[in-house]
Protein backbone atom coordinates (compact mmCIF):
# COMPACT_ATOMS: atom_id res chain seq x y z
CA UNK A 1 0.00 0.00 0.00
CA UNK A 2 2.76 2.41 0.92
CA UNK A 3 4.17 2.26 -2.59
CA UNK A 4 0.97 3.74 -4.01
CA UNK A 5 0.84 6.71 -1.69
CA UNK A 6 3.28 9.10 -3.35
CA UNK A 7 1.47 8.68 -6.68
CA UNK A 8 -1.89 9.33 -5.09
CA UNK A 9 -0.53 12.47 -3.43
CA UNK A 10 0.88 13.69 -6.75
CA UNK A 11 -2.56 13.22 -8.27
CA UNK A 12 -4.13 15.34 -5.57
CA UNK A 13 -1.97 18.40 -6.15
CA UNK A 14 -3.92 18.78 -9.37
CA UNK A 15 -1.03 19.53 -11.73
CA UNK A 16 0.47 16.30 -13.01
CA UNK A 17 2.76 16.78 -15.99
CA UNK A 18 0.76 16.21 -19.20
CA UNK A 19 3.10 13.44 -20.36
CA UNK A 20 2.46 11.61 -17.13
CA UNK A 21 -1.32 11.35 -17.06
CA UNK A 22 -1.61 8.90 -14.18
CA UNK A 23 -2.57 5.42 -15.22
CA UNK A 24 -5.18 3.93 -12.92
CA UNK A 25 -3.52 2.40 -9.91
CA UNK A 26 -4.09 -1.22 -9.10
CA UNK A 27 -5.90 -0.02 -5.99
CA UNK A 28 -8.05 2.44 -7.89
CA UNK A 29 -10.59 0.92 -10.27
CA UNK A 30 -11.24 2.50 -13.66
CA UNK A 31 -14.89 2.91 -12.75
CA UNK A 32 -16.19 3.01 -9.21
CA UNK A 33 -19.91 3.27 -8.59
CA UNK A 34 -20.96 3.51 -4.95
CA UNK A 35 -24.52 3.37 -3.65
CA UNK A 36 -25.69 5.14 -6.79
CA UNK A 37 -29.38 6.06 -7.02
CA UNK A 38 -31.44 8.08 -9.43
CA UNK A 39 -35.06 8.90 -8.83
CA UNK A 40 -37.45 10.61 -11.26
CA UNK A 41 -40.42 11.61 -9.13
CA UNK A 42 -41.96 8.32 -7.99
CA UNK A 43 -39.85 6.19 -10.30
CA UNK A 44 -36.56 4.84 -8.99
CA UNK A 45 -34.54 4.28 -12.17
CA UNK A 46 -31.32 3.27 -10.39
CA UNK A 47 -31.57 1.91 -6.87
CA UNK A 48 -28.47 1.82 -4.67
CA UNK A 49 -26.10 0.25 -7.19
CA UNK A 50 -22.42 -0.39 -6.45
CA UNK A 51 -19.78 -1.95 -8.68
CA UNK A 52 -16.32 -1.28 -9.99
CA UNK A 53 -14.41 -2.09 -13.16
CA UNK A 54 -10.76 -3.08 -13.32
CA UNK A 55 -8.45 -2.11 -16.17
CA UNK A 56 -8.16 -4.57 -19.02
CA UNK A 57 -11.62 -6.10 -18.62
CA UNK A 58 -14.66 -6.26 -20.87
CA UNK A 59 -17.81 -6.06 -18.77
CA UNK A 60 -21.32 -6.74 -20.03
CA UNK A 61 -24.07 -4.69 -18.41
CA UNK A 62 -27.23 -6.71 -18.87
CA UNK A 63 -30.87 -6.20 -18.07
CA UNK A 64 -34.34 -5.92 -19.61
CA UNK A 65 -35.45 -2.71 -21.31
CA UNK A 66 -36.03 0.00 -18.72
CA UNK A 67 -33.92 -1.78 -16.09
CA UNK A 68 -31.74 1.30 -15.53
CA UNK A 69 -28.71 0.45 -17.70
CA UNK A 70 -28.71 3.63 -19.76
CA UNK A 71 -29.48 5.77 -16.71
CA UNK A 72 -26.44 4.32 -14.92
CA UNK A 73 -24.25 5.18 -17.93
CA UNK A 74 -25.67 8.73 -18.13
CA UNK A 75 -24.93 9.24 -14.43
CA UNK A 76 -21.39 7.92 -14.92
CA UNK A 77 -20.82 10.32 -17.85
CA UNK A 78 -22.10 13.46 -16.14
CA UNK A 79 -25.14 13.81 -18.41
CA UNK A 80 -27.41 13.37 -15.38
CA UNK A 81 -26.94 14.06 -11.68
CA UNK A 82 -27.40 11.22 -9.20
CA UNK A 83 -30.03 11.53 -6.48
CA UNK A 84 -27.62 9.77 -4.10
CA UNK A 85 -24.25 8.06 -4.20
CA UNK A 86 -21.47 8.67 -6.66
CA UNK A 87 -20.09 7.43 -9.94
CA UNK A 88 -16.38 7.93 -10.54
CA UNK A 89 -14.15 7.35 -13.56
CA UNK A 90 -10.40 7.25 -12.87
CA UNK A 91 -11.17 8.35 -9.33
CA UNK A 92 -13.04 11.51 -10.27
CA UNK A 93 -16.43 12.62 -11.43
CA UNK A 94 -16.47 12.66 -15.25
CA UNK A 95 -17.08 16.40 -15.23
CA UNK A 96 -13.92 16.93 -13.20
CA UNK A 97 -11.59 15.03 -15.54
CA UNK A 98 -9.19 17.37 -17.26
CA UNK A 99 -9.64 16.06 -20.78
CA UNK A 100 -12.49 13.57 -20.40
CA UNK A 101 -12.72 12.88 -24.13
CA UNK A 102 -9.11 11.63 -24.16
CA UNK A 103 -9.76 9.19 -21.33
CA UNK A 104 -13.32 8.01 -21.83
CA UNK A 105 -15.12 7.30 -25.10
CA UNK A 106 -18.85 6.65 -25.03
CA UNK A 107 -21.79 5.97 -27.32
CA UNK A 108 -25.19 6.25 -25.67
CA UNK A 109 -27.57 6.35 -28.63
CA UNK A 110 -27.04 4.89 -32.06
CA UNK A 111 -28.37 7.90 -33.90
CA UNK A 112 -26.95 11.05 -32.32
CA UNK A 113 -26.19 12.73 -35.64
CA UNK A 114 -27.61 15.61 -37.63
CA UNK A 115 -29.02 13.86 -40.73
CA UNK A 116 -27.84 16.62 -43.07
CA UNK A 117 -24.25 16.68 -41.83
CA UNK A 118 -21.56 14.43 -43.27
CA UNK A 119 -20.07 11.73 -41.08
CA UNK A 120 -16.68 13.38 -41.37
CA UNK A 121 -18.01 16.81 -40.31
CA UNK A 122 -19.68 15.18 -37.32
CA UNK A 123 -16.31 13.85 -36.22
CA UNK A 124 -14.53 17.10 -37.07
CA UNK A 125 -16.85 19.24 -34.95
CA UNK A 126 -16.16 16.98 -31.96
CA UNK A 127 -12.43 16.86 -32.70
CA UNK A 128 -12.24 20.67 -32.84
CA UNK A 129 -14.00 21.04 -29.49
CA UNK A 130 -11.73 18.38 -27.96
CA UNK A 131 -8.55 19.90 -29.42
CA UNK A 132 -7.83 16.87 -31.62
CA UNK A 133 -6.34 16.96 -35.09
CA UNK A 134 -7.99 16.45 -38.46
CA UNK A 135 -5.60 13.56 -39.01
CA UNK A 136 -7.15 11.77 -36.07
CA UNK A 137 -10.58 12.13 -37.72
CA UNK A 138 -9.28 10.28 -40.79
CA UNK A 139 -7.67 7.64 -38.60
CA UNK A 140 -10.88 6.73 -36.79
CA UNK A 141 -12.88 6.79 -40.03
CA UNK A 142 -10.36 4.31 -41.41
CA UNK A 143 -10.52 2.25 -38.23
CA UNK A 144 -14.30 1.74 -38.42
CA UNK A 145 -14.12 1.26 -42.20
CA UNK A 146 -16.17 4.33 -43.06
CA UNK A 147 -13.53 6.18 -44.98
CA UNK A 148 -15.43 6.04 -48.25
CA UNK A 149 -18.66 7.22 -46.63
CA UNK A 150 -17.16 10.11 -44.68
CA UNK A 151 -18.23 12.71 -47.20
CA UNK A 152 -21.82 11.50 -47.38
CA UNK A 153 -24.67 12.85 -45.26
CA UNK A 154 -25.54 10.65 -42.30
CA UNK A 155 -29.15 10.59 -43.60
CA UNK A 156 -27.99 8.00 -46.13
CA UNK A 157 -26.23 5.75 -43.60
CA UNK A 158 -27.54 2.32 -42.61
CA UNK A 159 -28.02 1.57 -38.90
CA UNK A 160 -24.78 -0.42 -38.92
CA UNK A 161 -22.91 2.54 -40.43
CA UNK A 162 -24.37 4.83 -37.78
CA UNK A 163 -23.21 2.43 -35.06
CA UNK A 164 -19.71 2.53 -36.51
CA UNK A 165 -19.74 6.33 -36.84
CA UNK A 166 -20.75 6.59 -33.19
CA UNK A 167 -17.92 4.26 -32.28
CA UNK A 168 -15.52 6.35 -34.36
CA UNK A 169 -16.57 9.43 -32.38
CA UNK A 170 -15.98 7.60 -29.10
CA UNK A 171 -12.51 6.53 -30.28
CA UNK A 172 -11.43 10.03 -31.41
CA UNK A 173 -9.65 10.78 -28.16
CA UNK A 174 -7.90 7.38 -28.07
CA UNK A 175 -9.57 6.65 -24.71
CA UNK A 176 -8.59 4.16 -22.00
CA UNK A 177 -12.23 3.39 -21.18
CA UNK A 178 -14.94 2.69 -23.73
CA UNK A 179 -18.62 2.77 -22.73
CA UNK A 180 -21.10 1.48 -25.29
CA UNK A 181 -24.88 1.24 -25.00
CA UNK A 182 -26.28 -1.54 -27.20
CA UNK A 183 -23.50 -1.30 -29.80
CA UNK A 184 -24.42 -4.46 -31.68
CA UNK A 185 -27.97 -3.42 -32.61
CA UNK A 186 -28.27 -3.19 -36.36
CA UNK A 187 -24.91 -4.75 -37.11
CA UNK A 188 -24.81 -7.64 -39.56
CA UNK A 189 -23.00 -10.85 -38.55
CA UNK A 190 -19.72 -9.60 -40.01
CA UNK A 191 -20.16 -6.34 -38.12
CA UNK A 192 -20.88 -8.16 -34.87
CA UNK A 193 -17.74 -10.25 -35.24
CA UNK A 194 -15.71 -7.16 -36.13
CA UNK A 195 -16.98 -5.41 -32.99
CA UNK A 196 -16.19 -8.44 -30.81
CA UNK A 197 -12.64 -8.71 -32.10
CA UNK A 198 -12.19 -4.99 -31.75
CA UNK A 199 -13.40 -4.87 -28.13
CA UNK A 200 -11.26 -7.86 -27.13
CA UNK A 201 -8.12 -6.37 -28.66
CA UNK A 202 -8.97 -3.03 -27.05
CA UNK A 203 -9.06 -4.73 -23.64
CA UNK A 204 -5.94 -6.74 -24.43
CA UNK A 205 -4.07 -3.41 -24.55
CA UNK A 206 -4.94 -2.95 -20.90
CA UNK A 207 -7.92 -0.74 -21.66
CA UNK A 208 -11.40 -1.20 -20.26
CA UNK A 209 -14.81 -1.75 -21.85
CA UNK A 210 -18.30 -1.46 -20.38
CA UNK A 211 -20.95 -2.58 -22.81
CA UNK A 212 -24.68 -2.75 -22.19
CA UNK A 213 -26.66 -5.23 -24.19
CA UNK A 214 -29.46 -7.71 -24.23
CA UNK A 215 -27.98 -9.81 -26.99
CA UNK A 216 -26.98 -12.50 -24.52
CA UNK A 217 -25.48 -14.97 -26.96
CA UNK A 218 -23.24 -12.26 -28.33
CA UNK A 219 -22.34 -10.99 -24.87
CA UNK A 220 -21.38 -14.49 -23.74
CA UNK A 221 -18.77 -14.59 -26.50
CA UNK A 222 -17.34 -11.13 -25.89
CA UNK A 223 -17.20 -10.24 -22.22
CA UNK A 224 -15.25 -11.59 -19.26
CA UNK A 225 -17.36 -10.00 -16.55
CA UNK A 226 -21.10 -9.56 -16.20
CA UNK A 227 -23.39 -7.19 -14.31
CA UNK A 228 -27.11 -7.99 -14.29
CA UNK A 229 -29.59 -5.27 -13.40
CA UNK A 230 -33.37 -5.30 -13.18
CA UNK A 231 -35.77 -2.59 -11.98
CA UNK A 232 -32.87 -0.42 -10.94
CA UNK A 233 -31.23 -3.01 -8.68
CA UNK A 234 -28.02 -4.89 -9.34
CA UNK A 235 -28.84 -8.61 -9.12
CA UNK A 236 -25.51 -10.19 -9.94
CA UNK A 237 -21.96 -9.27 -10.75
CA UNK A 238 -18.91 -11.38 -11.35
CA UNK A 239 -16.84 -13.34 -13.81
CA UNK A 240 -18.82 -14.81 -16.64
CA UNK A 241 -17.12 -18.17 -16.02
CA UNK A 242 -18.14 -18.08 -12.36
CA UNK A 243 -21.78 -17.15 -13.04
CA UNK A 244 -22.18 -19.93 -15.55
CA UNK A 245 -20.09 -22.55 -13.77
CA UNK A 246 -23.00 -24.92 -13.00
CA UNK A 247 -23.19 -25.61 -16.74
CA UNK A 248 -25.92 -23.01 -16.94
CA UNK A 249 -25.92 -20.74 -19.98
CA UNK A 250 -25.76 -16.99 -19.48
CA UNK A 251 -29.32 -16.93 -20.76
CA UNK A 252 -30.47 -19.31 -18.00
CA UNK A 253 -28.79 -17.25 -15.32
CA UNK A 254 -30.16 -14.01 -16.74
CA UNK A 255 -33.75 -15.22 -17.07
CA UNK A 256 -33.70 -16.80 -13.64
CA UNK A 257 -32.48 -13.58 -12.03
CA UNK A 258 -34.72 -11.19 -13.93
CA UNK A 259 -37.80 -13.39 -13.57
CA UNK A 260 -38.17 -13.68 -17.34
CA UNK A 261 -38.00 -17.47 -17.21
CA UNK A 262 -41.49 -17.79 -15.77
CA UNK A 263 -43.10 -15.95 -18.69
CA UNK B 1 -12.16 28.13 -26.16
CA UNK B 2 -10.80 28.64 -29.70
CA UNK B 3 -11.55 24.98 -30.39
CA UNK B 4 -15.09 25.40 -29.06
CA UNK B 5 -15.65 28.40 -31.32
CA UNK B 6 -14.31 26.58 -34.37
CA UNK B 7 -16.51 23.62 -33.50
CA UNK B 8 -19.61 25.83 -33.32
CA UNK B 9 -18.69 27.57 -36.58
CA UNK B 10 -18.35 24.18 -38.26
CA UNK B 11 -21.75 23.13 -36.89
CA UNK B 12 -23.23 26.23 -38.55
CA UNK B 13 -21.45 25.63 -41.84
CA UNK B 14 -21.87 21.89 -42.13
CA UNK B 15 -25.66 21.77 -42.50
CA UNK B 16 -27.89 23.80 -44.77
CA UNK B 17 -29.99 25.14 -41.89
CA UNK B 18 -28.41 28.60 -41.82
CA UNK B 19 -28.74 28.97 -45.60
CA UNK B 20 -32.40 27.90 -45.51
CA UNK B 21 -33.09 30.38 -42.72
CA UNK B 22 -31.48 33.10 -44.78
CA UNK B 23 -33.57 32.21 -47.83
CA UNK B 24 -36.74 32.26 -45.73
CA UNK B 25 -35.78 35.69 -44.40
CA UNK B 26 -35.05 36.85 -47.94
CA UNK B 27 -38.49 35.70 -49.04
CA UNK B 28 -40.24 37.37 -46.13
CA UNK B 29 -38.44 40.67 -46.65
CA UNK B 30 -39.06 40.66 -50.40
CA UNK B 31 -42.75 39.94 -49.84
CA UNK B 32 -43.04 42.67 -47.21
CA UNK B 33 -41.28 45.23 -49.40
CA UNK B 34 -43.57 44.46 -52.28
CA UNK B 35 -46.64 44.79 -50.07
CA UNK B 36 -45.60 48.06 -48.51
CA UNK B 37 -43.84 49.95 -51.25
CA UNK B 38 -46.15 48.93 -54.07
CA UNK B 39 -49.54 49.09 -52.34
CA UNK B 40 -49.31 52.02 -49.93
CA UNK B 41 -50.54 55.34 -51.29
CA UNK B 42 -47.91 57.78 -52.51
CA UNK B 43 -49.07 60.42 -50.00
CA UNK B 44 -48.71 57.82 -47.22
CA UNK B 45 -45.00 57.48 -48.01
CA UNK B 46 -44.18 61.12 -48.39
CA UNK B 47 -42.61 61.85 -45.00
CA UNK B 48 -39.25 60.68 -43.66
CA UNK B 49 -40.75 59.09 -40.55
CA UNK B 50 -43.31 57.13 -42.59
CA UNK B 51 -40.56 55.92 -44.90
CA UNK B 52 -38.48 54.78 -41.92
CA UNK B 53 -41.51 53.09 -40.43
CA UNK B 54 -41.99 51.08 -43.60
CA UNK B 55 -38.51 49.65 -43.04
CA UNK B 56 -39.69 48.27 -39.70
CA UNK B 57 -40.54 44.95 -41.21
CA UNK B 58 -36.98 44.53 -42.55
CA UNK B 59 -35.51 45.13 -39.12
CA UNK B 60 -38.03 42.78 -37.57
CA UNK B 61 -37.30 40.03 -40.10
CA UNK B 62 -33.57 40.39 -39.39
CA UNK B 63 -34.12 40.19 -35.62
CA UNK B 64 -36.54 37.25 -35.85
CA UNK B 65 -34.38 35.11 -38.13
CA UNK B 66 -31.30 35.90 -36.07
CA UNK B 67 -33.24 34.76 -33.00
CA UNK B 68 -34.30 31.60 -34.83
CA UNK B 69 -30.70 30.87 -35.85
CA UNK B 70 -29.66 31.25 -32.20
CA UNK B 71 -32.47 29.03 -30.93
CA UNK B 72 -31.84 26.36 -33.57
CA UNK B 73 -28.12 26.33 -32.70
CA UNK B 74 -29.09 24.57 -29.50
CA UNK B 75 -32.49 23.00 -30.18
CA UNK B 76 -31.15 21.16 -33.26
CA UNK B 77 -28.54 19.52 -31.00
CA UNK B 78 -31.30 18.42 -28.63
CA UNK B 79 -33.52 17.27 -31.49
CA UNK B 80 -30.87 15.18 -33.24
CA UNK B 81 -29.08 14.07 -30.05
CA UNK B 82 -25.71 15.62 -30.91
CA UNK B 83 -26.03 17.37 -27.55
CA UNK B 84 -24.86 14.10 -25.96
CA UNK B 85 -21.48 13.83 -27.73
CA UNK B 86 -21.13 17.62 -27.45
CA UNK B 87 -21.50 17.47 -23.67
CA UNK B 88 -19.29 14.37 -23.44
CA UNK B 89 -16.48 16.44 -24.97
CA UNK B 90 -17.28 19.47 -22.78
CA UNK B 91 -19.03 18.12 -19.68
CA UNK B 92 -18.93 21.45 -17.84
CA UNK B 93 -21.27 22.74 -20.60
CA UNK B 94 -20.48 26.43 -20.00
CA UNK B 95 -17.87 26.69 -22.79
CA UNK B 96 -20.36 25.18 -25.25
CA UNK B 97 -22.94 27.84 -24.41
CA UNK B 98 -20.37 30.63 -24.50
CA UNK B 99 -19.24 29.54 -27.97
CA UNK B 100 -22.85 29.26 -29.14
CA UNK B 101 -23.59 32.79 -27.91
CA UNK B 102 -20.56 34.22 -29.75
CA UNK B 103 -21.19 32.35 -33.00
CA UNK B 104 -24.94 33.02 -32.94
CA UNK B 105 -24.17 36.69 -32.29
CA UNK B 106 -21.98 36.77 -35.41
CA UNK B 107 -24.59 34.97 -37.50
CA UNK B 108 -27.23 37.36 -36.14
CA UNK B 109 -25.10 40.37 -37.06
CA UNK B 110 -24.87 39.12 -40.65
CA UNK B 111 -28.60 38.33 -40.79
CA UNK B 112 -29.48 41.82 -39.51
CA UNK B 113 -27.13 43.49 -41.96
CA UNK B 114 -28.43 41.49 -44.92
CA UNK B 115 -32.08 42.06 -43.97
CA UNK B 116 -31.54 45.83 -43.80
CA UNK B 117 -29.54 45.91 -47.03
CA UNK B 118 -32.20 43.92 -48.82
CA UNK B 119 -34.99 46.06 -47.38
CA UNK B 120 -33.44 49.45 -48.04
CA UNK B 121 -32.13 48.39 -51.44
CA UNK B 122 -35.45 47.18 -52.73
CA UNK B 123 -37.41 50.00 -51.12
CA UNK B 124 -35.17 52.58 -52.73
CA UNK B 125 -35.78 50.93 -56.11
CA UNK B 126 -39.51 50.81 -55.35
CA UNK B 127 -39.62 54.50 -54.36
CA UNK B 128 -37.80 55.49 -57.54
CA UNK B 129 -40.09 53.37 -59.70
CA UNK B 130 -43.17 55.05 -58.26
CA UNK B 131 -41.67 58.52 -58.32
CA UNK B 132 -41.71 58.83 -54.52
CA UNK B 133 -39.25 61.36 -53.17
CA UNK B 134 -36.71 59.49 -51.00
CA UNK B 135 -36.41 61.45 -47.77
CA UNK B 136 -33.86 59.26 -46.00
CA UNK B 137 -30.50 60.74 -45.02
CA UNK B 138 -27.12 59.03 -44.99
CA UNK B 139 -27.42 58.97 -41.19
CA UNK B 140 -30.73 57.10 -41.49
CA UNK B 141 -29.15 54.42 -43.67
CA UNK B 142 -26.21 54.09 -41.30
CA UNK B 143 -28.51 53.63 -38.32
CA UNK B 144 -30.64 51.09 -40.17
CA UNK B 145 -27.57 49.01 -40.98
CA UNK B 146 -25.65 49.39 -37.71
CA UNK B 147 -28.67 49.43 -35.38
CA UNK B 148 -30.45 46.67 -37.30
CA UNK B 149 -27.35 44.47 -37.19
CA UNK B 150 -26.78 45.11 -33.48
CA UNK B 151 -30.44 44.41 -32.67
CA UNK B 152 -30.31 41.16 -34.64
CA UNK B 153 -27.10 40.07 -32.89
CA UNK B 154 -28.77 40.61 -29.51
CA UNK B 155 -31.86 38.73 -30.65
CA UNK B 156 -29.58 35.85 -31.68
CA UNK B 157 -28.07 35.74 -28.19
CA UNK B 158 -31.58 35.83 -26.71
CA UNK B 159 -32.51 33.02 -29.10
CA UNK B 160 -29.71 30.81 -27.74
CA UNK B 161 -31.05 31.43 -24.24
CA UNK B 162 -34.66 30.72 -25.20
CA UNK B 163 -33.61 27.60 -27.11
CA UNK B 164 -31.60 26.33 -24.14
CA UNK B 165 -34.57 26.96 -21.88
CA UNK B 166 -37.29 25.51 -24.12
CA UNK B 167 -35.15 22.77 -25.80
CA UNK B 168 -38.02 21.85 -28.10
CA UNK B 169 -37.23 23.14 -31.59
CA UNK B 170 -40.78 23.59 -32.86
CA UNK B 171 -41.79 25.29 -29.62
CA UNK B 172 -38.89 27.73 -29.76
CA UNK B 173 -39.40 28.58 -33.44
CA UNK B 174 -43.16 29.04 -33.15
CA UNK B 175 -42.78 30.97 -29.90
CA UNK B 176 -40.22 33.43 -31.25
CA UNK B 177 -42.11 33.98 -34.52
CA UNK B 178 -45.43 34.51 -32.76
CA UNK B 179 -43.79 36.90 -30.33
CA UNK B 180 -42.26 39.02 -33.07
CA UNK B 181 -45.21 39.30 -35.42
CA UNK B 182 -48.20 38.68 -33.15
CA UNK B 183 -47.74 39.15 -29.42
CA UNK B 184 -46.09 42.56 -29.57
CA UNK B 185 -48.67 44.13 -31.88
CA UNK B 186 -51.58 42.54 -30.02
CA UNK B 187 -50.21 43.80 -26.71
CA UNK B 188 -50.09 47.28 -28.23
CA UNK B 189 -53.80 47.00 -28.86
CA UNK B 190 -54.49 46.41 -25.18
CA UNK B 191 -51.95 48.85 -23.75
CA UNK B 192 -51.19 51.46 -26.43
CA UNK B 193 -47.53 52.43 -26.54
CA UNK B 194 -46.42 49.40 -24.56
CA UNK B 195 -44.95 47.48 -27.51
CA UNK B 196 -42.13 49.98 -27.91
CA UNK B 197 -40.65 48.64 -24.66
CA UNK B 198 -40.75 45.03 -25.86
CA UNK B 199 -37.78 43.24 -27.52
CA UNK B 200 -38.97 43.80 -31.10
CA UNK B 201 -40.08 47.36 -30.42
CA UNK B 202 -36.78 48.42 -28.87
CA UNK B 203 -34.99 46.77 -31.80
CA UNK B 204 -36.94 49.01 -34.14
CA UNK B 205 -35.89 52.05 -32.11
CA UNK B 206 -32.27 50.88 -32.28
CA UNK B 207 -32.48 50.59 -36.07
CA UNK B 208 -34.12 54.03 -36.32
CA UNK B 209 -37.50 52.78 -37.62
CA UNK B 210 -39.18 54.48 -34.71
CA UNK B 211 -38.23 57.29 -32.36
CA UNK B 212 -40.67 56.46 -29.58
CA UNK B 213 -37.77 55.85 -27.20
CA UNK B 214 -34.24 57.17 -26.97
CA UNK B 215 -31.69 54.95 -28.70
CA UNK B 216 -29.71 54.65 -25.46
CA UNK B 217 -32.72 53.38 -23.51
CA UNK B 218 -33.64 51.00 -26.34
CA UNK B 219 -30.09 49.60 -26.43
CA UNK B 220 -30.07 49.17 -22.66
CA UNK B 221 -33.43 47.36 -22.69
CA UNK B 222 -32.44 45.03 -25.52
CA UNK B 223 -29.14 44.16 -23.83
CA UNK B 224 -31.09 43.42 -20.65
CA UNK B 225 -33.58 41.19 -22.49
CA UNK B 226 -30.80 39.27 -24.24
CA UNK B 227 -28.74 38.92 -21.05
CA UNK B 228 -31.77 37.70 -19.09
CA UNK B 229 -32.69 35.09 -21.68
CA UNK B 230 -29.06 33.95 -22.02
CA UNK B 231 -28.61 33.72 -18.24
CA UNK B 232 -31.83 31.74 -17.82
CA UNK B 233 -30.83 29.32 -20.58
CA UNK B 234 -27.32 29.02 -19.16
CA UNK B 235 -28.58 28.23 -15.69
CA UNK B 236 -31.05 25.64 -16.96
CA UNK B 237 -28.43 23.96 -19.15
CA UNK B 238 -25.95 23.60 -16.31
CA UNK B 239 -28.54 22.24 -13.91
CA UNK B 240 -30.73 19.97 -15.97
CA UNK B 241 -30.10 16.35 -16.90
CA UNK B 242 -29.59 15.54 -20.56
CA UNK B 243 -32.01 12.88 -21.74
Amino acid sequence: MSATEPTAAAGLDGRPRPALEPMPLASEPVVRISSLSKRYGEVVAVDDISFSLEAGTVTGYLGPNGAGKTTTLRLLLGLAEPTAGEALVFGRRYRELEQPFRRVGAVLESNDFHPNRTGRDHLRMLALAAGLTRGRVDEVLELVELRGAGKRHVRGYSLGMRQRLGLAAALLGDPELLILDEPANGLDPAGVRWLRVFLQSFAAQGRTVLVSSHLLAEVAQTVDRVLIIDRGRLLASGDLAELTRNRQSLEDVYLELTGGGSL
Amino acid sequence: MIGQLRSELLKQRSTRTTLLLFLAMFGLVAFAVAMHVLTLGVEDLSTRSRQLEVFQVGSRAGMLFAGLAGAIAITAEVRYGTIRPTFLVSPTRGPVLAAKLVVAGLVGLVFGLLAELLMTGSAVVGFAARGIDNQLTAGDYLQLLAGGAAAAALWAAAGVGIGALVRDQVGAVVGLSAWMFLVESVSDGFVPGFARFLPGGVGNVLAGNSDELSVALAALLLVLYAATAAAAGWRATLRRDVA
